[in-house]
């Protein structure tokens, strides 16, 4: 069953005549506990395409369709409500707020949410990610490997039912790479979520269920 | 949970706050100033009212909302039992204290119940109200002219009559059991004796006999409240079958004297206006460019799921929370401030000035400058949060409003080029400074040229002849000046005349005598007075019908009272400046031999046949001839105080008046002395007022000069202090925006650095900013002060007291102030990002 699918999708920017396709006529399905892979050349249109699932951006045309929720059919609060609601971001630049501490942060969605956070769960996570003992430090006394697993406890917390990462491990080395992506394999088989994520490493790529490329805004599987 | 909710936000709030923290200082600045003004109009608006209340009953003389002045004891009864009176004033009067010490103040001797006196200003402040019949209760005022000290048990012997058509006076010696403070303002004092004394004079009648004043009734009543005094008062004089009794409304109490109340406050509240735009201009600047540095972190917010609401919820909250800190510390402030200013304000009207401490000015500035944060917020939170998530992962600060594609110059690259395209690419941010700064410079400079532009000598020569003017006690008198009266004494004027430095003195004497008028005189009124001018007389002046009583009297050939004045010295050389003259001329050397008359028209246009004597016509005055040498325009100097409704005032020099009246006293006395020599003639003066003479009237030409600055001081200050606190917040603007400009470019000045701009040419490049910063508003203000000034203010002041200047002082003062800014400020911005390498710089992502 597709949990996410992508109807004619196209973005532009610009206007005449220095107009540039960010994506062109994009069809694509993923199906529920998937874990695809987008790969593709910087200025590909990769960041543009997760934008677009995420409800981050809006389409020029075309359509994107999230369980039976149509992403374009909603008012832009809605769509603010339905992303902290059902998709967790983890973005290559982390994305933490400076002034709150770890665990702050990591419930950050819930709260704005006005719900309580699921306590013995985010137990549950923090110890799977080894952060059980930083949860009062600032993001900035954290490695980049730390705050990426902040990050990715931040996404997991409310229990989304899809996981968008943008590059997650591109500021990371290797060895800490491979940790967060084992991380997040295990989270998600865990937790049944859906995860696309972007990445040009081909190695990384080559552990995803399924991969698809961008090149010039166009998909090719 | 709702809880958890808010307290995100809350946190968010908090903590973001706690990152700005020049941000915070600004802000909180801006908060203070507003809460300052607000407070401080609020305190002068309060009080201005609350004294001009007090001023207004003080003139009325009574508390009391109506009043009756003859009337019956048992009409007196039957009034106090209707239930819509609330409270009621009794007083008998039986006539006026006559001592020769109390001579020019008059002194009343009457009974009054306690609320009367307390009424009329009147009640003992030490001891009580008589009782017994042989006590009495006095103000300071009469006690000084008396003689007697202020202590309970003094004995006190006053004189009056009973019949006041007869010369028989009764003396009775009462000993004092009250006394309060005299004051100055109220027409009369009061002399209060108990009941019993009052009732046994009046011999049991309840009413004065045809002509007398003994055992004369006033009565004064009050109500729940004092609207509509009018219809309540005749509701209870119909209730009680009284409806032919003539009870007066206090004035005081009049909705026409809260609409002059109002209308004082005017000024203020157009101030409070203004204070709430400078505020505005600050708050929302400081706010606006808060937002826009920060709008990245508002993006991320909103990535994470923040929605717009929540997001103008922390902008909104920072604003509450930096109002919780900056409001009352200018409550504080502005507070002390009000209380300083308000006794300046006030021009001194014989009471106290009164600091309202009412906490609706609390309430109301904290409300006000409460509502100015909020909505000085309110953009951008809008702002904040209308962010898209992209955009604000990519946005930086400098990036918005430029909107040109290309630029065909080869030689922007210059350093004064590359500041001024850089002062555009927020175009919004560089106008509203521009705005602001040129909207305070102007205003300043405005009403400074207003002020200067104000000419003292023109306003002071026609109220004042020369540097003292001392009238008789009696001169405003209602009854009519008493040639009799003699508060200009032989022993003043011989003080006067051994004072140092006296340079010039006048005389002016007065007579009231009663004759027919000339046939050519009567002519000259018939031709003049036309209906239509008898129409527009009418509906300008409240004492038309007296007048014109007078004047149908006149043209019927009855006699007419004709004032005479004797006159010498600079009040006669005023008199017939060449301003003054309306017909004829004056010849000094025919004046100097004697036998001539001037006669004082009307303030009309020079012409010939004005409602008076013609020129060369010959008038009578005690079996004397004088020729009418000329008509004049009245001097103010000269025939102020009392006149007849209907007179004709005349001039004869003063040498011929004493020869018609040799036992004359002087009814006006004038004289100059040297400026070094003016405080010693001052006190001179006002020892002897003090001493002998309270009603004698001191004009001074300083006093004069001094009563109009009083009297314009607030709305001159409020002037100044409302234009400079725009301009302080078009400055603060003005620093807000470079410095943001600067900090919020530093990874771009890194990279400008990086390919080659050196540290001097990039301080330059910002000192340049700075300079057309500044020089943008001050060159339009200079600019705009043509018309505004040249133009504008030289048609609001011509005519009137003023004499047009040209002045931009306000403007050349603050122009170095603004270069100085433009160059300092970003010294020590650049002083301050020196400290981190380029490289450093480049690296930081935040």
């Amino acid at each position: 069953m597709s949990i996410l699918s992508t109807k004619n999708l196209m973005k532009q920017y610009g206007t005449e005549p220095n107009i540039v396709r960010a994506l062109d006529d994009v069809n694509i399905s993923i199906e529920r506990g998937e874990f695809l892979a987008i790969i593709g050349t910087s200025g590909s249109g990769k960041s543009t395409l997760l934008n677009m699932l995420g409800g981050l951006d809006r389409p020029t045309s075309g359509s994107v369709k999230i369980d039976k929720y149509n992403l374009g059919k909603l008012s832009d609060e809605d769509l603010t409500v339905f992303r902290r609601r059902h998709i967790g971001f983890i973005f290559q630049n982390y994305n933490l707020v400076p002034i709150l501490n770890v665990y702050e942060n990591i419930i950050l969605p819930i709260q704005l949410d006005g719900k309580t956070p699921d306590e013995m769960f985010i137990q549950r996570i923090l110890s799977l990610l080894g952060l059980e003992k930083k949860l009062f430090n600032m993001p900035n006394a954290l490695s980049g490997g730390q705050q990426q697993r902040v990050a990715i406890a931040r996404a997991l917390a409310g229990k989304p039912s899809i996981i968008l990462a943008d590059e997650p491990t591109g500021n990371l080395d290797s060895k800490t790479s491979d940790e967060v992506i084992e991380l997040l394999k295990l989270t998600s088989r865990k937790f049944d979520q859906t995860i696309v994520m972007i990445t040009h490493n081909p190695e990384i790529a080559a552990q995803a269920d399924r991969r698809i490329r961008i090149e010039d805004g166009r998909v090719y599987e | 949970m709702k809880a958890q909710n808010t307290s995100a936000i809350k946190t968010l709030t908090v903590r973001s706050l706690k990152k700005n923290k020049g941000r915070n200082l600004a802000a909180i600045l801006a908060i203070i100033l507003t809460t300052v003004m607000f407070t401080t109009l609020f305190t002068l608006a309060q009080s201005l009212g609350k004294n001009l209340t007090q001023m207004y009953l003080h003139q009325s003389g009574t508390l009391a909302h109506a009043t009756c002045k003859s009337l019956t004891d048992a009409q007196i009864a039957a009034i106090a039992r209707h239930p819509d009176v609330k409270s009621y004033g009794k007083s008998i009067v039986l006539g006026v204290a006559e001592n020769k010490s109390l001579a020019g103040r008059q002194v009343e001797l009457r009974y009054a119940s306690d609320q009367y006196a307390r009424d009329d200003f009147a009640f003992p402040e030490k001891g009580s109200m008589p009782e017994k019949e042989t006590e009495i209760a006095l103000d300071t005022l009469t006690l000084k002219r008396l003689g007697v000290t202020p202590e309970l048990g003094a004995s006190v012997t006053l004189e009056w009559r009973k019949d006041i058509t007869k010369e028989k006076r009764t003396s009775d010696t009462f000993t004092l059991c009250g006394w309060w403070e005299g004051n100055l303002s109220t027409y009369a004092s009061m002399a209060w004796v108990s009941e019993d004394y009052a009732l046994k004079s009046c011999g049991g009648s309840d009413t004065p006999k045809d002509g007398q004043i003994l055992g004369q009734r006033m009565m004064g009543i009050s109500f729940e409240d004092t609207k509509d005094i009018e219809g309540k008062t005749a509701k209870v004089l119909s209730d009680c079958g009284l409806s032919s009794l003539e009870f007066d409304t206090n004035l005081a109490y009049m909705p026409e004297t809260a609409k002059a109340v109002l209308s004082e406050n005017l000024s203020v509240y157009a101030g409070m206006i203004l204070v709430f735009l400078a505020g505005y201009l600050v708050i929302f600047n400081v706010f606006q460019i808060s937002v826009a540095s920060d709008i990245q972190f508002y993006g991320k917010l909103k990535t994470l799921g923040m929605t717009a609401k929540q997001i103008r919820k922390i902008i909104l909250g920072q604003g509450a929370f930096l109002s919780l800190a900056g409001i009352p510390l200018g409550l504080a402030a502005g507070y002390g401030l009000g209380f300083l200013l308000v006794p300046i304000f006030i021009p001194a009207s014989g009471a106290e000035p009164v600091v309202s401490v009412n906490p609706v000015i609390f309430a109301g500035s904290a409300l006000f400058a409460l509502a100015t944060v909020m909505i000085s917020c309110l953009l951008p939170a809008r702002l904040a949060g209308k962010v898209s998530p992209v955009e604000a992962l990519k946005y930086t600060d400098a990036a918005s409003g430029t909107k040109k594609k290309n630029r065909k110059t080869k030689n922007r690259a210059s350093i004064p080029g590359m500041a001024w395209a850089n002062l555009w690419r927020s175009p919004k941010r560089t106008l509203l400074v521009t705005a602001s700064l040129t909207l305070g410079l102007l205003l300043m400079t405005f009403f400074y040229a207003k002020n200067a532009s104000f000419d003292m000598e023109k306003y002071l020569a026609d109220l004042a002849v020369a540097d003292f003017q001392l009238d008789d006690a009696t001169n405003s008198y209602i009854g009519g000046y008493d040639p009799e009266s003699q508060t200009i004494s032989d022993a003043l004027l011989k003080k006067i005349s051994s004072l140092e430095g006296l340079e010039e003195t006048g005389r002016l004497y007065s007579r009231e005598i009663s004759m027919p008028l000339s046939r050519q005189a009567k002519d000259n009124f018939q031709s003049f007075y036309t209906e239509e001018a008898l129409e527009d007389f009418k509906s300008c002046d409240p004492s038309f019908p007296q007048w014109k009583d007078g004047f149908d009297a006149a043209l019927e050939g009855a006699d007419v009272p004709h004032t005479v004045y004797g006159a010498g010295g600079p009040i006669l050389n005023a008199a017939v400046g060449e301003n003054y003259i309306l017909d004829g001329t004056i010849d000094t050397e025919k004046w100097k031999e004697g036998g001539y008359v001037l006669a004082i028209g009307p303030s009309a246009a020079p012409q010939k046949n004005l409602p008076t004597y013609s020129v060369g016509e010959n008038v009578t005055i005690q079996g004397n001839s004088f020729t009418v040498m000329a008509v004049l325009h009245p001097l103010y100097p000269m025939t102020s105080g009392f006149r007849p409704a209907f007179d004709i005032p005349l001039i004869l020099s003063a040498d011929d008046f004493l020869r018609l009246w040799p036992d004359s006293n002087l009814r006006k006395y004038f004289f100059n002395v040297s400026d070094e020599n003016m405080k010693k003639a001052e006190k001179l003066l006002t020892v002897y007022q003090s001493a002998d003479a309270p009603g004698m009237n001191i004009t001074s030409r300083k006093n004069i000069q001094a009563q109009y600055e009083s009297e314009t001081r607030s709305s001159a200050v409020i002037g100044y202090s409302i234009s400079s606190i725009i301009a302080l917040a078009g400055i603060l603007n003005f620093i807000n925006s470079m410095v943001t400009a600067i900090i919020s470019r530093k990874k771009e000045f890194a990279v400008i650095q990086s390919v080659g701009m050196t540290k001097r040419q990039l301080k330059q490049m910002l000192t340049f900013e700075g300079l057309y910063y500044a020089g943008i508003p001050l060159v339009l203000s200079y600019l705009l002060s043509i018309p505004v000034i040249g133009i504008l203010l030289r048609a609001m002041t011509a005519g009137g007291f003023s004499t047009f200047h040209f002045t931009v002082l306000p403007l050349v003062i603050c122009t170095p102030v603004l270069f100085g800014f433009a160059v300092l400020i970003p010294y020590i911005c650049f002083q301050n990002l020196d400290k981190e390498s380029v490289t450093e710089r480049l690296r930081a992502a935040e």
